[in-house]
């Protein structure tokens, strides 16, 4: 019995077996059988016959194919190239070739491996600083408010906001959604027997609405309760572990003798990791009255850490803004030293990357030396690497110059031979990111993670990481492999055979690539020399006073100070006690400075007459503070840069009004530095603080002494203040942050030298072996005409010592130039610059060449001339 | 009989022209040309497609598929474009010039000498 339908589908098989033939074509061709077929039978054919008729009125299939493969060839896309050549047939023959050369394939493979293992850990931190608050769902409608002040011609920006903005913001704009202020006070927490000093965030109860916080436990809306407390995952843990706390009481201490007890009424979820905005407890702001009781929100004289507000996100700030300078009248009345030119609005989503240009901001900007100098790392990197490779494959081609003639004389053109060499490069790039990958996950980013404590994270569900990965692995293979493939497939294969190409050895590309290595190298080790000799200077740079043997402080309250001092008065390895408000290098306040003509924003220590001798800070004109002088009360001690600032040909007697009060300068200090060496000196200025405003205790301890006064103090402590835990440190250790940043930079410095050294040295150490062994038969013949040590190495060392004078000439005063540059952005104080680095880096770079070098002469006295000789080359 | 290779040189003019009068699916357009032609023209129905489809990748004709109502079957239907009608102008000036050629040199006598 005849099946029609399975005939014609027997008969399509025939066309899928051609490529030719799309599924439209098939189908086509399919419905055209039909038609005719349904025409023969209704002729009165029969379903046979007529099947037979049409397909054989259809004609031959392979004759149709030839046809359409016509119109198919003609379409030559970049997946018919790759698919039909390069993988098939290149992938093998460049894995051939690779372990053919494993030592070449190592030294590519391997720097291009560190190139790209670094290009990660760049593309991870970016991603992590660029990902920095963005998790707030309404960060685009959040802005923090600002303003500016005019000082002395130049204009500052200011987060702090007056109290009463946010009260007034809420009355008069309809439209804001939210209106948030935020203050941070120091408070101590205290529950069951766990008591520590913690900071507290007072907000008013949109925060947990205008911020996305969730809570693990309780309700946001809790905060609207001013005996409700939240707390963020790690205080619940540090407080009261892994059981839920709701509606437990926590005791927040004040000061002495003031306290309150707070509910526990919710629990945040931990925090995404990439944030600067967060908070330990939130407590609602009126709680402020009660722990500060001088506070008045009304006042315009009263800053708070920060005030927010929620828009629509299409709102239009510059009109926001514009209407919020009425407010300037207000502040200005009152406060003539913070008179207000303007108001400025700072997106929340913006306000990681605005932060570094704001004063006194409540977010922070850690990463800005990290976001510059990562990726020009990795370039430099990537660059090295990129180098190693064209150098490798120039030279490397010599060896394969045969392989190349056979292909062009049975036919490959140009084209296919630079397909196969970028092929080969893409393979090798692949078996780079692999193994850049694994480094990444395995060395390098843990490495930085525990350098820099950023909580970097490779997400392998990100989209973009996978882009950006290919992306890497595209460039890389462009641009190491282009140059050196075009460059091969030009040659001529009869050349080739006649062996006129003589090439590598003398190609000028060559020396220009390695060139171009040298100076990188040059300029990377030189650097490295150099930061690691600034870090070496910011250790030992003095601060401008003494801080050996200094201890100090934070007090509990006003009285406090006299009962430390009674009591540590009679301890002989004591020198000297001070009371301060504010603490060198670790709280001032600013202060405005005014004369009739002109007003100076200077820092302002309020501190006890006898501080600068406790800190022995140097007096260079005039005098200190006179103990128990009701007439010093009026009276400032300005530093050198003041001085400078205020142009007084006579300081001593110059007067100057602060808060409506006049003031005479009596002494000039000698500068020193209440910042890190990241920072320039400020102008600042002491004054006599009365004794019940102290807030630190600080005092001197006897050479050698200093441990056991520390002790003795916290003793003293626990005895008089047995609710308060001990709050102080010496000296010394404010700056242990600063000094572990350089420690930091130190070693991630060093590592970067080493990796730059080795990568130039891998690369080297290719090129002279490729390039030696490209002359075996030279060498030979000139051994066997009695060429001594001497003048065989002399012609190996010619070859580079020019390349080498050249390069370094360019990139002794490129890493100088660099070096200064860099040090000049990140270091207001930086090492003078010696020529000792340069010396180095060139010392450095000299022994590498010639340790490669020497192997390869080593190599060729050694070898036998017969064997050289015999060789087909 | 035409010869293979004329036919195959007339194919292309003889599509545009029946597209030219409207638009048409490869069955009809063979039985056009096997009816015009009174089968003196031998096609293999098959050699139709990649010459249409040729066609429409030099962007003389364009194609859709149909789905006509009266019809359990979905055709694919291809227009003659603005390209294809200049393209047929030129094809029919060509031909009437080697027509032209042939019938100059057929009516010639010939020569007695």
């Amino acid at each position: 019995m005849f099946d029609l339908e399975k005939s014609i589908r027997l008969w399509l098989r025939a066309f899928r077996k051609y490529r030719a033939f799309g599924h439209g074509s098939i189908r086509e061709m399919e419905l055209h059988v039909r038609d005719h077929i349904d025409d023969l039978m209704a002729d009165g054919h029969s379903e046979r016959s007529a099947f037979e008729l049409a397909v054989a009125e259809f004609g031959e299939v392979p004759a149709m194919a030839d046809e359409a493969f016509l119109n198919y060839r003609r379409k030559t896309t970049l997946r018919s190239i790759i698919f039909n050549t390069m993988v098939k047939n290149y992938s093998k023959t460049s894995l051939r070739g690779l372990m053919k050369n494993p030592l070449t394939s190592f030294i590519n493979i391997f720097g291009l491996s560190v190139a790209i293992g670094f290009c990660l850990l760049v593309y991870v931190f970016i991603q992590y600083d660029y990902d920095i608050d963005q998790f707030h769902e309404n960060k685009n409608e959040i802005y923090l408010t600002t303003f500016f002040v005019d000082r002395d011609g130049e204009e500052r920006h200011y987060v702090s906001a007056p109290a009463p903005l946010a009260l007034h913001l809420k009355d008069d704009f309809e439209q804001f959604r939210n209106v948030c202020r935020v203050e941070d006070r120091d408070v101590v927490m205290k529950f069951e027997d766990n008591v520590f000093h913690e900071q507290v965030r007072y907000v008013d109860p949109a925060f947990l609405d205008m911020f996305t916080f969730p809570l693990q436990w309780g309700a946001s809306g809790s905060l609207n309760d001013i005996n409700s407390i939240i707390l963020s995952a790690d205080m619940a843990l540090k407080y009261f572990g892994t059981e839920n706390p709701l509606g437990k009481d926590i005791q927040m201490i004040f000061r002495e003798g003031d306290s309150k007890i707070f509910k526990v009424s919710g629990v945040a979820k931990p925090f995404p990791k990439a944030r600067t905005i967060d908070f330990d407890f939130l407590i609602n702001f009126k709680n402020l009255n009660a722990s500060d009781l001088a506070f008045d929100a009304n006042d315009w004289g009263t800053f708070l850490s920060g005030t927010f507000i929620q828009v629509d996100e299409n709102a239009e700030v510059g009109k926001i803004t514009d209407r919020m300078a009425a407010y300037r009248s207000f502040q200005n009345e009152g406060q003539s030293d913070w008179a207000i030119t303007s108001f400025g609005l700072e997106r929340l989503s913006n306000l990681h990357f605005a932060t570094a240009k704001i004063r006194d901001d409540i977010s922070f900007d850690y990463n800005a030396e990290a976001r510059l100098g990562l990726p020009v790392v990795a370039l430099i990197m990537l660059g090295l690497a990129c180098f190693n490779y064209i150098n490798i494959a120039l030279v490397s081609a010599t060896k394969r110059l045969k392989e190349i003639g056979v292909r062009k004389v049975i036919g490959a053109n140009k084209r296919s031979v630079v397909v196969q060499f970028l092929t080969e490069n893409l393979v090798i790039t692949f078996f780079a990111l692999l193994i850049g990958l694994f480094l990444a996950l395995t060395l390098i980013i843990p490495w930085f993670r525990g350098l820099s404590g950023d909580p970097l994270k490779v997400d392998f569900l990100n989209l973009n990481l996978w882009i950006f990965m290919a992306a890497t692995m595209l460039l890389t293979a462009v641009v190491s492999g282009v140059y050196p493939a075009f460059y091969i497939s030009k040659f001529d294969a009869v050349k080739i055979f006649k062996g006129s190409i003589k090439f590598g050895k003398k190609s000028p590309l060559t020396k220009i690539f390695l060139g171009a290595q040298l100076v990188l190298t040059c300029a990377g080790i030189a650097c490295a020399i150099l930061f690691i000799q600034n870090n070496e200077y910011q250790n030992n740079q003095s601060w401008g006073y003494n801080q050996n043997g200094i201890l100090y402080l934070n007090l509990p309250d006003s009285s406090s100070f006299d009962r430390l001092e009674a009591a540590m008065l009679d301890n002989k390895n004591i020198l000297s006690i001070s009371g301060a408000q504010d603490h060198l290098g670790i709280t001032h306040r600013t202060s405005v400075l005014r004369r009739p003509d002109r007003n100076f924003e200077v820092d302002h220590l309020s501190v006890s007459p006898n501080y600068l001798k406790t800190m022995e800070i140097e007096v260079l004109v005039g005098r200190s503070f006179k103990d128990r002088s009701e007439n010093d009360k009026r009276s400032i001690v300005v530093n050198e840069l003041l001085l400078e600032k205020l142009k007084l040909s006579d300081p001593l007697g110059a007067e100057f009004e602060m808060d409506s009060i006049k003031y005479e300068v009596i002494g000039v200090v000698k500068d020193f530095h209440s910042y890190n060496f990241y920072h320039e000196l400020r102008p600042t200025m002491f004054t006599v603080a009365e004794e019940k405003e102290y807030n630190y205790f600080i005092a001197r301890a006897r050479e050698g002494a200093h441990k056991e006064i520390y002790l003795e103090l916290r003793r003293k402590w626990i005895d008089l203040f047995p609710e308060i835990p001990f709050q102080g440190g010496h000296q010394e250790d404010t700056w242990a942050g600063f000094y572990a940043q350089l420690d930091t930079a130190e070693h991630f410095y060093k590592v970067l030298s080493i990796m730059a050294i080795m990568l130039a040295s891998l690369g080297l150490y290719g090129l002279v072996n490729l390039n030696v062994a490209g002359r075996t038969k030279e060498f030979s013949i000139r051994k066997v005409l009695g060429a001594g040590v001497s003048s065989l190495s002399k012609n190996v060392v010619k070859e580079y010592a020019l390349l080498a004078i050249v390069s370094l000439s360019i990139g002794i005063p490129l890493s100088y130039y660099m070096g200064i540059a860099t040090l000049d952005m990140l270091y207001a104080y930086r090492v003078p610059v010696t020529p000792l680095p340069l010396i180095m880096a060139v010392m450095i770079l000299l022994i590498i060449l010639l340790a490669v070098v020497s192997t390869q002469i080593g190599k060729v006295i050694k070898s036998n001339p017969v064997e050289g000789l015999r060789l087909e080359k | 009989m035409i010869s293979k290779n004329l036919t195959a040189a007339s194919t292309k003019p003889i599509i545009l022209g029946i597209l030219k009068q409207g638009t048409s699916y490869g069955y009809l357009i063979i039985k056009k040309i096997k009816e015009l032609s009174g089968g003196k023209m031998k096609y293999s129905d098959g050699m139709l497609y990649p010459v249409l489809h040729r066609l429409e990748k030099d962007g003389l004709i364009e194609s859709k598929w149909v789905m006509e109502d009266d019809s359990a079957r979905p055709r694919k239907y291809y227009e003659i474009t603005e390209a294809g009608k200049q393209e047929l102008v030129q094809e029919q000036q060509q031909w009437s010039q080697v027509n032209a050629v042939l019938n100059t040199i057929w009516d010639v006598k010939p020569s007695t000498t």
